[in-house]
């Protein structure tokens, strides 16, 4: 089974980021939720190659305009 | 879970064999968190590492005041914490507080981690890769923070 360690970095917002496992490769697009709050990713990108089941991400999010949001 | 099906999902043991995964788990003991708790002290001795298994962590500088501390990252299950203390012996580089309720880790304690490296050094060689690299990640998602 696939492991998805994403680093997840928000510019726009007073919001440190995430380290996380997932298993499910994340997508430009996509809602996230990171600390109770709802951003969008606007950036996918590998980081470093895959090591066994392991896969490393970087993404990037902004927060989801209010009228946005779901 | 399993111990052992637990520290598969952790990219410190990548690489281990079932066999070898189960010398780690011996040397696992599991902690249980409250939101708010502190894991580690910054600036206090440390010689333990932890595995986060369930649960969030903020990892926070400059808690000198207490008040002037600032969150620089969250950290969520299969991260370990602690890692420097128990690779270089200096003091905890930063605290880190439980932010979810329940926080459960795994730790390990330096002198059983030594113990094993130095006992099975195939072990001790992908366990030490593993830090490098988890160590190299983090220093990579400081830097596009910083972009």
């Amino acid at each position: 089974m696939a492991i998805y360690k994403t680093s997840y970095v928000i510019i726009g917002a007073d919001n440190p980021g995430t380290i996380l496992n997932q298993d499910h490769m994340p997508r430009k697009g996509e809602l996230v939720t990171l600390n109770k709050e709802k951003f969008e990713i606007t950036e996918v990108l590998e980081l470093v190659p895959p090591r066994g089941n392991f896969h490393y991400i970087h993404v990037t999010c902004r927060p989801i305009p209010r009228k946005k949001q779901p | 879970m399993e111990l052992r099906q637990i520290l598969h999902e952790v990219d410190l043991f990548e690489g281990m064999t079932e066999a070898e995964l189960d010398k780690v788990a011996h040397i696992c003991h599991e902690k249980h968190f409250h939101t708010g708790e502190n894991i580690t002290v910054e600036g206090s001795v440390g010689d333990e590492l932890y595995i986060i298994t369930d649960g969030f962590v903020e990892v926070m500088l400059g808690g000198r005041p207490a008040s002037s501390a600032h969150v620089i990252v969250s950290l969520g299950s299969g991260q370990i914490i602690g890692e420097m203390a128990l690779l270089d012996q200096g003091p905890r580089s930063a605290s880190v507080l439980a932010a979810y309720e329940p926080t459960t880790v795994q730790v390990i304690k330096r002198k059983d981690f030594d113990d094993l490296c130095q006992n099975d050094t195939r072990i001790g060689y992908v366990v030490m890769r593993n830090l490098a690299a988890d160590l190299s990640f983090k220093l990579r998602h400081r830097n596009l923070s910083d972009r």
